[in-house]
């Protein structure tokens, strides 16, 4: 029967080579990161889906293991800004500098101008520093001294915070938040997986990830571009839709979901589909990932986000 | 979610309804003080004020209110309705029932006003407000009304200014918190209450063409019993438009309604056909060389040389050796429709012409003798009491009837049978009148009654089962006191005393015994008007007795009458007119009687000389007691509980299916359902998912286990997967369809349209009502 085959590019998202890969970067990052399979799909997600990740959650949890894990198994170049509260914006974007010799101001590109960015505790520097970002994280090009340089469409940011009610940070603005895809809490590992990390240090000098890249070059675009394929029906939309007006007519929110907000949340359900081998996106994609996109864009007290979260997910409905 | 209702706003519509309040209580008694009409508006308002005290504010004004709210509303609208019958026991005042119901009309606005915070019931109060103001100010021009009706446009007008206010508010408020939630419409649930009232609301719609918005306007009149009139049947009725019993006869005194106009049109045309000879065909023509002397009265013959009336022509012995009425028994044309119209309760019967007789040979009711003088006397105000009625404890409470003649061939004045007194407007002298038999009226020296005329009748009614055994006389044909009562030929006598003792030997003599040959008679034989004894037939009665048992009503009559003499009751047999409740007409609320409601019964005399009317003719009925209503009530129940224990086995086996039915209800339309949907299972593999899974969400809804709104169907169907031993390959492939029916692209499924429907009819047998009840079974659906 002729249906069999269709059947399985609908059913099948995913070509061999591709599958291949995304079970490398899986367990790359799985490896880099032990017991917390859930946190490391959801990362998946927001890279495949092109959004920028934060990382916020306690010292010494891992984050800057797992953002440096993600860069290394993505590939291409890193850079990494240990945010102080002394940085300046130009040493994030980069600047013009005044050649002797050629008597002519020269651009000294900052490390924003990488593959992956990692920003360690960015909440540490100052929201003047903060906003350089605002621009290649919005529209991956950076504009200095009137003169625009665009980055790569890979640019993936991964940012780190403390949370906010500790001491010496700065809270990120509303703009700043919302260019990030979603936040991610790890969390403590479980007894066998703390046990399994104490067995794996011992005999090792060093506590870097030193694995290679999993991804060539392109390979990470050529899976965005897949996952933006992924069918999403006008039902589902309408549902995304009625969620977001919702939260913007709670009274406890005090700033709902934006539109571009809204765009993020539907590329993050696509890629969340096409993590579970599915070309298109229900509802219970979108409910999956609601948590980790909301909850680092709506105005929310910190404890009330996944209570208001929930009830917003138990008021609509979803479509059948 | 919408912000709350303006507290002004809602003041000022109670405003608005308070007012109208006042207007109302007002125009509904405008002799009475405007202090003591505004005191009582006031209490009303007072009640509702406390009502309001409890009523909590909605957060969300456009919710729709809950089900106590319309409880409230009920409780409120019967108030007025309880309140009124203690008003009138304790202070004598009361209200006929169109202000009772503007009363209930405004408890029901002052508990809208109450209720506000919801935005439906604050429109509905205004309404409501508007419409008693407008209704109060119709029904009076009081100085009073129109001081209120200036106070309530103006608080209308700040009403108005008020919500047009809160309507800028809610524009003006900030746009994220005025987006509310849009809920799609497909998992909503059918709307089976405003489905309900749609398909009342065609029906009544579709009644209404059918029926026409003339009658329905009647029935709806009917409703109204107290709109208008003198007080006869309300103390509390006014006058007003369309005065009910009061309506005025018109140009054409034949009309039906009820004027008592001192018209008395002369009229001295005979009679141009013979009613009886039309309804029960010509008699039996004597043989020619017979020659009969009758002696007509002094009167009759000086006075009237040409046709006699018909109730003064010689030879009115009935004849039941009848061949039937031949051709056509359309009575002749006439403007009027009937002889006379009644106004009261029916059935009625009114005497014509009474027999005690029957000739065995000519087979023939031969007419009783003319009484002697019964004394008239008058009463006043026209007011006319036929002789000595005694009041021996029998009788029940009395009955008025207003006989409006139209169209009569003789002199009679219709009245009803025990009657205690008669009126007729400006007829002030007792010798007016005449007996033409023992209780039948006739207007003395006229040849017919002159079209128009009310007669307004007084009569007792009596219950026959409560009579006692000494109220019947003794015919006493061996020196009885009624020796011509008890007459039975000997021809007939052996075969009539034998059926009426076999009928009714075993009962105690009186009302059982009388009962018993009704019965029978009733019971097991057909009223036939065209059915005729064969014409060589000796005796007709006993064709029809052990014959035919069919026949028309002069044998029922006859026959009765015949088998009660033989049982020793003094009895007659009467001609007159039926007025069937079945004639009744809604339109006049007259009951027309036409010349084809001739009709026959028997007679039997009580011992206070009163005829009791009895029925021995099946479809007629005689007039009771008017009964108290609980009476009434108790009496229908007690004939539902006869019929039912009649019907015990039929109805204990009915009512066994229904419970059965009922218990299982859910089995049953799940069955049926499952089996529409195997007839037309969709066209596309989506419908038919759909289709199925709609079946198996609502067996999870019936069993408790209902989808959560935020679960997929996807998630919601693996609930029962998730315990390993449960796994079901037919239902895990039905989740997924389900999954692609409800998300997927339009493209070709990794399925085949058959094996669609094989997993969707495998799940719905496999998963069935009771399985998705078991608790062993699925433990929580999609937790």
């Amino acid at each position: 029967m002729t249906v069999t085959q269709t059947v399985t590019d609908n059913s099948q998202p995913r070509t061999v080579p591709q599958a291949v890969h995304l079970d490398g970067l899986r367990a790359a990052l799985n490896r880099a990161l032990r017991g917390k399979a859930d946190v490391v799909e959801k990362v998946l997600a927001c890279l495949l889906a092109r959004g920028h990740l934060l990382l916020e959650d306690l010292p010494g949890l891992g984050k800057t293991t797992l953002a440096k894990a993600v860069a290394a198994a993505v590939g291409g170049r890193f850079s990494r800004v240990q945010c102080t509260p002394d940085l300046l914006p130009g040493d994030i974007t980069g600047f013009s500098v005044f050649n002797q010799k050629t008597r002519e101001f020269e651009f000294l590109s900052g490390p924003v101008f990488s593959d992956v960015l990692l920003a360690d505790e960015i909440n540490r520097t100052t929201p003047r520093t903060q906003s350089a970002l605002l621009e290649a994280m919005a529209e991956r090009q950076v504009t200095v001294d009137n003169v625009r340089h665009t980055l790569t469409p890979t640019f993936f940011v991964i940012a780190t915070q403390n949370p906010v009610e500790h001491h010496g940070t700065y809270p990120l603005t509303e703009a700043q938040l919302d260019r990030f895809a979603m936040k991610l809490s790890v969390g403590y590992p479980d007894r066998g997986d703390e046990l399994g990390l104490l067995a794996a240090a011992v005999g090792h000098v060093s506590d870097a990830a030193g694995e290679g890249a999993v991804l060539a070059d392109g390979e990470l675009a050529a899976l965005q571009e897949r996952v933006s394929r992924v069918a999403v029906q006008p039902n589902v939309q309408a549902y995304l839709v009625d969620l977001g007006r919702a939260t913007r007519a709670h009274p406890k929110v005090t700033l709902g979901l934006s539109p571009r907000g809204m765009l993020i949340w539907q590329r993050v359900a696509q890629a969340w589909a096409y993590l579970k081998d599915r070309s298109f996106v229900t509802p219970d994609d979108v409910q999956e990932v609601a948590t980790p996109v909301l909850g680092v864009r709506l105005g929310l007290a910190p404890d009330a986000a996944g209570s208001v979260i929930n009830q917003l997910l138990e008021t609509v409905p979803v479509p059948v | 979610m919408a912000p709350k209702l303006s507290k002004l706003v809602r003041r000022a519509t109670f405003a608005l309804v308070a007012l109208a309040a006042a207007a109302v209580e007002v125009a509904a008694r405008d002799g009475r003080t405007v202090l003591q009409s505004i005191g009582l508006a006031a209490f009303w308002v007072a009640v509702a004020v406390v009502v309001a005290w409890f009523v909590p504010t909605p957060d969300d004004p456009r919710r729709k209110p809950p089900l106590w709210v319309f409880l409230l509303l009920l409780l409120l609208a019967a108030a007025p309705f309880a309140v009124e019958p203690l008003r009138r026991k304790w202070t004598g005042d009361g209200y006929p029932l169109e202000i009772q119901m503007v009363c209930c009309l405004r408890s029901v606005g002052l508990g809208l006003a109450a209720c506000a915070g919801w935005l439906l019931c604050l429109r509905m109060a205004c309404v409501t407000s508007l419409f008693l103001l407008l209704f109060a100010a119709a029904m009076t021009n009081h100085p009073a009304v129109m001081a209120v009706l200036g106070l309530y446009t103006a608080t209308g007008s700040v009403w108005l200014m008020l919500v047009y206010w809160s309507g800028l508010r809610s524009v003006f408020v900030a746009p994220d918190k005025a987006v509310t939630i849009e809920v799609q419409a497909g998992g909503e649930r059918v709307p089976w209450l405003g489905l309900s009232v749609l398909v009342l609301l065609l029906g009544g719609a579709v009644a209404l063409v059918v029926v026409g918005p003339k009658r329905a306007a009647f029935a709806l009149g009917e409703l109204m019993p107290t709109s208008g009139g003198t007080g006869e049947t309300d103390p509390f009725a006014r006058y007003g438009i369309g005065d009910g019993p009061e309506e005025t006869a018109g140009d054409d005194a034949k009309a039906a309604g009820m004027g008592e106009t001192d018209r008395m049109i002369e009229d001295n045309k005979n009679s141009l056909i013979d009613a009886v000879s039309d309804m029960y065909g010509p008699p039996h023509k004597p043989r020619k060389d017979q020659e009969r002397m009758v002696a007509a009265g002094k009167v009759d013959v000086i006075q009237f040389h040409g046709k006699l009336p018909d109730n003064r022509r010689p030879s009115r012995d009935f004849d039941t050796a009848r061949k039937g009425p031949k051709g056509d028994r359309k009575p002749e044309s006439q403007k009027a429709r009937g002889l006379f119209e009644i106004h009261g309760r029916t059935p009625l019967h009114v005497r014509l012409v009474a027999y005690q007789s029957y000739d065995p040979l000519e087979k023939r009711w031969l007419e009783a003798r003319k009484p002697g003088r019964i004394l008239i006397e008058p009463e006043g105000s026209d007011w006319m009491k036929p002789g000595q009625f005694k009041d021996v404890g029998w009788y029940l409470a009395g009955e008025r009837h207003r006989l409006k003649t139209a169209d009569m061939k003789s002199n009679l004045v219709p009245t009803p049978v025990m009657m205690t007194r008669f009126r007729i407007n400006k007829v002030d002298r007792p010798e007016y009148f005449e007996w033409d038999y023992e209780g039948v009226l006739a207007l003395a020296g006229r040849k017919r009654t002159p079209p128009g005329m009310v007669v307004t009748t007084d009569c007792r009614t009596l219950d026959p089962h409560r009579l006692p055994e000494s109220a019947y006389g003794t015919a006493g044909t061996a020196g009885g006191a009624f020796p011509s009562l008890g007459e039975v030929p000997d021809a007939v006598r052996p075969e009539i005393a034998r059926l009426a003792w076999e009928w009714a030997a075993d009962r105690p003599h009186g009302w059982p015994q009388i009962e018993a040959v009704l019965t029978k008679l009733r019971t097991e034989s057909v009223l036939d008007r065209d059915a005729a004894a064969p014409a060589d037939h000796p005796a007709p009665v006993l064709w029809f007795l052990t014959e035919s048992r069919r026949g028309p009503d002069y044998l029922f009559a006859t026959a009765a009458a015949l088998m009660l003499r033989t049982l020793d009751y003094p009895t007659r047999v009467c001609l007159g007119y039926y007025a069937a409740p079945e004639a009744y007409d809604p339109e006049t609320a007259h009951t027309p009687v036409r010349a084809s409601d001739l009709h026959f019964w028997p007679e039997v005399l009580l011992r206070d000389g009163q005829w009791l009317v009895v029925e021995p003719t099946p479809g007629y009925e005689l007039l009771g007691p008017a009964l108290p209503l609980s009476e009434r009530i108790l009496n229908a129940l007690a004939a539902i509980a006869a019929w039912v224990w009649l019907h015990v086995v039929e109805i204990s086996f009915l009512l066994a299916v229904l419970v059965a039915a009922w218990v299982r209800r859910r089995e049953l339309f799940d069955a049926l359902a499952v089996r529409l949907w195997a007839w037309f299972p969709g066209r596309t593999w989506r419908e038919q998912v759909r289709g199925a899974v709609a079946l198996l969400e609502r067996r999870g809804r019936w069993a408790g286990k209902p989808r959560p709104r935020r679960q997929t169907i996807f998630s919601w169907l693996r609930g029962p997967l998730a315990r390993p031993s449960k796994k079901d390959d037919d239902l895990d492939r039905l989740s997924r369809m389900a999954e692609w029916a409800a998300y997927a692209p339009d493209a070709p499924p990794p399925w085949s349209e058959s094996e669609v429907l094989t997993v969707c009819q495998r799940v719905l047998g496999g998963w069935t009502l009771r399985r998705w009840r078991d608790p062993t079974t699925i433990s929580a659906m999609g937790a």
